[in-house]
């Protein structure tokens, strides 16, 4: 998958930004802004999660990105695919199941604590019709990358964005535009579920 | 229709009789300072200002260069920019790029700068469907309304008129009550128009000059299909987007949705740097990978002028947040159509000024009231009032002062004449409509002016014939001399008033004199712009106190203090002996709670006394945002024996006189007096106090008439009467 930066922890993060003690204030702000959040310990803990959730929304089409970058995902993806579930990993074919597809799996790449934000690197095309257009979006982050607010995350990115497509993403898609009611789900996913993994690394 | 075919004062009455509008409104304006607030929770507000307004205003003074790099670096990535003069020279390559890829479907994300230019007239001129893909504007398109608002394009209606929108578009019925439905219904049928679109245009809320990269914010994710699914990206940005660095947009984006829409952050941050791949189907209907076009087209629209003044350029720390208009007291009346162009409220005006022309600027520049509550939130400290007065003053320049203005400054410059006429006008025109103190009912074509208020009866004595008496009672051995500058309504209308400052002087150990060749302090002619005139009043008034030799010049008015402490000295930049002679006076102005309360606390007397008749206490806008004042007179009367102050809700917000303009738009004066008179009822307080006379004129004139058990006093007066 193309991405702005191969290794962000390496290229980008830099001394003593990325700091895992902002993570309650993280979870705090994320979850103000109807994000949901799953903390788990490692992978194995964040697959069961992932099979609960899956559960609960019966999907009959999923389009999942970031098992390239990741093996431990990579076993994760092959693993949801049952009978009745489609798993969709190959950009071709998301792109071609993009408008059908129930959930969108992703992954981000730090915390903001101040926002409750995920930092994304979506260069590739597959990775934002994934994250975009179905209902509802799972994005995996590690639990240990977050930082303290918006000016470390600009800072951060600002080492590694050359070209391509990045951003944050808080929260679902939301609209208050008739009457100033809040509505979630208008153009992007009305979900937006989080699981933080605390032993990230070991699936790299 | 162009804005001299308009009739602004009937727009007016229409948007005030708009119930559903001035329900919506009144509530918003109503939560958004405390949501605001709640956004910031836990940082530093003036800190983040501060850096987002030196930020922009380092941009601005490169503004050349940034925007050079930010075009060498979107080519070095493979796009391509075009640099357009003018809205047409954008809708002329815009219709050239469509032709040369063969689109015949366009979505856009909002974008304020094709609002600017009417972009979408030329696509449908062209045969080109153009859909806006954010929901408000999508819907207001519908039946081809204009935004109302630069954040919420749909304020002004309600759910049923929404549905009423849906209806047409769908062809079906769509239930109004029923908002997820109508959310679901927008987002299945703006799917297939992203889906389907050739070419997605986006305006940026920032552009990076060392990458080239542009940043998109919002909530809903449009910006983020419109950059992802059509094979095409243009971007149309203007010049003031433009930052040097990644890391600087951190400077706006901690400020931006916290104003914006009380949110600590959008759902969306997206940056797009460079054209990304696209996956689509080839003529054989295989999925093929392939680079999507990118093209910037960069609008100066009068912007790159503005950059080389020294006032105007500080509109590139705009941000377009629209805070200013959330917190304006006459946005939030009538709502933001009557502005004319795309851009509404003060910033709207200067905006529309410098880029739709000084004309359009010039009929609702009125709708600015100087209330200065806009430069308390604005993310880059725009001094919004400041460059609407200056726009003024080039557009009298140019055009001269509107005749009627000017004869009636004639007037009030010559105080004695203009006082005799009053009193002849008064005596055959207020005496039988005349109760106590205040004019209740005024004769035919007046009487919009007395509809809720009453006007103050003009005094039958002015103020400067009874300074002879007065000064009998000045002490033998002043402390210090102080001239006092009465200004025009204490010297006409609060006359009383203005012998209770000088006891309470006279009371302190000073002396007070009382220069009679002290005309008006020129605000009136200055608030319309012009500054030639201003000039020859400040001259006049500076030489009347120099031959006195004060101490110190006292005025009981904050917006006579303001003109005299602060605009004097900016009238004279050309000339160094007029700017040495008004620095010397500027340097001795004080306003009168401000000496006073010193006064006291120097003498032991600024001691809170225990509980009394309950006074609220009303913060005119320019002694609060102009001058800074605001504690003062709540010590002085927390200080007063026999007194207890209780706040009032919104103490700071304005009354609706605003110099003239609560005589000129008595429409929207009042329902702001009302708003006022209904917070001060609330308190339960016998009194009503102020610092500022035009304030008293205004809130009095609303008690007389909505709440006659209430009194309205100036400060001056509360002292005076416990001496």
């Amino acid at each position: 998958m193309e991405k702005v930066c191969r290794d962000w922890p390496k290229e980008a993060f830099g001394e003593g930004l990325v700091d895992a003690g902002y993570w309650q204030s993280f979870e705090e702000n994320a979850k103000a802004a109807a994000a949901e959040i799953y903390r788990v310990k490692n992978f194995a803990e964040a697959e069961k999660q992932l099979a609960n959730l899956l559960k609960e929304f019966a999907p009959k089409e999923i389009l999942a990105v970031g098992g390239e970058e990741n093996p431990a995902l990579k076993g994760i993806y092959e693993r949801i695919a049952q009978p009745g579930i489609e798993v969709f990993t190959d950009k071709f074919d998301i792109a071609e199941h993009k408008a059908s597809a129930d959930i969108g799996i992703s992954t981000a790449e730090f915390c903001i604590a101040e926002t409750g934000s995920l930092v994304v690197d979506n260069y590739s095309y597959e990775a934002r019709v994934t994250s975009m257009l179905p209902f509802v979006n799972i994005v995996f982050v590690n639990a240990k990358y977050v930082v303290e607010n918006v000016s470390v995350a600009c800072k951060i990115i600002g080492q590694v964005f050359t070209k391509g497509y990045c951003g944050f993403v808080t929260g679902p898609s939301r609209t208050a535009d008739i009457e100033r009611v809040l509505s979630l789900g208008v153009h992007g996913p009305n979900r937006l579920l989080i699981i933080a993994v605390d032993d990230f690394e070991r699936g790299r | 229709m162009t804005m001299a075919e308009r009739d602004l004062k009937s727009e007016i009455k229409e948007k005030l009789s708009d119930d559903i509008m001035q329900g919506a409104l009144s509530k918003f304006a109503e939560q958004y300072p405390g949501s605001r607030l709640k956004s910031y929770a836990g940082q530093d507000i003036e800190a983040l200002r501060e850096d987002l307004r030196c930020m922009k205003a380092e941009a601005v003074d490169e503004i050349e260069k940034l925007a050079d790099d930010f075009e060498a670096n979107v080519k070095a990535r493979g796009g391509q920019v075009f640099r357009a003069a003018t809205g047409d020279d954008v809708k002329k390559f815009l219709i050239q790029i469509c032709k040369e890829n063969g689109v015949k479907r366009v979505v856009k994300s909002k974008s304020m700068a094709s609002e600017e230019i009417h972009l979408n007239e030329c696509f449908t001129e062209n045969d080109i469907r153009v859909k806006e893909t954010d929901l408000g504007e999508w819907m207001i398109a519908i039946k081809g309304q204009r935004p109302s608002h630069m954040v919420m394009p749909a304020i002004h209606l309600n759910r049923y008129q929404c549905a009423e929108m849906f209806t047409q578009e769908l062809h079906e019925e769509v239930p109004g009550e029923d908002i997820p439905y109508m959310i679901q219904k927008a987002r299945q049928t703006l799917r297939e128009e992203f889906l389907q679109a050739d070419m997605g245009i986006t305006g940026a809320n920032f552009g990076i000059a060392e990458n080239g990269a542009i940043g998109l914010v919002t909530n809903e994710g449009n910006a983020r299909l419109v950059t992802t699914l059509p094979r095409i990206h243009v971007v149309l940005i203007g010049y003031e987007k433009l930052i040097p660095k990644t890391e600087d947009a951190a400077k706006i984006l901690r400020l931006l949705p916290r104003n914006g829409t009380c949110q600590r952050m959008t759902s969306y941050m997206t940056m797009v740097d460079g054209p990304t791949k696209i996956i689509y189907k080839d003529e054989n209907g295989k999925y093929v990978e392939g680079d999507r076009k990118q093209y910037v087209i960069l609008l100066d629209n009068g912007r790159l002028e503005a950059a080389k003044d020294p006032v105007f350029k500080q509109v590139y720390q705009c941000v377009r947040c629209a805070s200013c208009l959330n917190v304006c007291p006459i946005w939030t009346l009538v709502g933001g159509h009557v502005y004319g162009h795309i851009y509404s409220g003060g910033i709207g005006a200067i905006l529309t000024g410098l880029l739709n022309g000084i004309e359009n600027f010039h009929k609702f520049s009125d709708l600015c009231i100087g209330c200065r509550k806009c430069t308390t939130v604005c993310p880059g400290k725009i001094p919004i009032p400041d460059i609407i007065d200056e726009l003024r003053s080039r557009y009298v320049k140019a055009h001269g002062t509107p005749s009627m203005d000017s004869s009636f400054f004639n007037m009030l410059n010559d105080r004695s004449t203009f006082h005799n006429l009053l009193l002849k006008a008064a005596f055959i025109g207020q005496a039988p409509f005349k109760t106590g103190k205040y004019i209740r009912h005024l004769p035919l074509f007046l009487a919009g002016m007395t509809k809720g208020r009453s006007l103050p009866a003009i005094a039958s004595v002015q103020f400067r014939d009874r300074m002879d008496r007065l000064s009998r009672n000045n002490p033998s051995k002043p402390k210090k001399r102080v001239a006092y500058f009465s200004g025009c309504n204490m010297d006409f209308v609060f006359a009383d008033t203005s012998e209770n400052v000088v006891k309470v002087l006279q009371n302190l150990g000073m002396e007070v004199v009382y220069p009679m060749a002290q005309s008006c302090c020129g605000k009136p002619i200055l608030g319309i712009g012009d500054r030639e005139a201003g000039r020859k009043v400040a001259q006049k008034n500076i030489m009347a106190f120099e031959a006195v030799k004060p101490d110190v010049i006292l005025s009981a008015c904050p917006t006579c203090t303001e003109t005299l402490k602060e605009t004097y000295l900016k009238l004279f930049e050309d000339d160094a002996e007029w700017t040495r002679r008004a620095m010397d006076f500027c340097d001795k102005v004080q306003e009168f709670t401000q000496f006073v309360a010193a006064e006291y606390k120097a003498a032991g007397k600024l001691m809170p006394t225990a509980g009394g008749v309950k006074v609220t206490y009303h913060d005119s806008c320019h002694m609060k945002r102009g001058l800074g004042v605001f504690e003062e007179p709540r010590a002085l009367i927390n200080a007063t024996p026999g007194l207890e102050l209780v706040e009032m809700h919104n103490c700071d917000k304005c009354c609706g006189m605003a110099g003239s303009f609560g005589m000129k738009y008595a429409e929207v004066s009042l329902p702001m007096l009302e708003e006022k008179v209904k917070n001060i009822k609330n308190t339960g307080a016998q009194i009503a106090a102020v610092a500022c006379p035009a304030c008293m004129m205004q809130i009095g004139g609303g008690l007389d008439s909505q709440e006659p058990g209430v009194k309205v006093k100036h400060i001056a007066d509360l002292l005076a009467e416990k001496l």
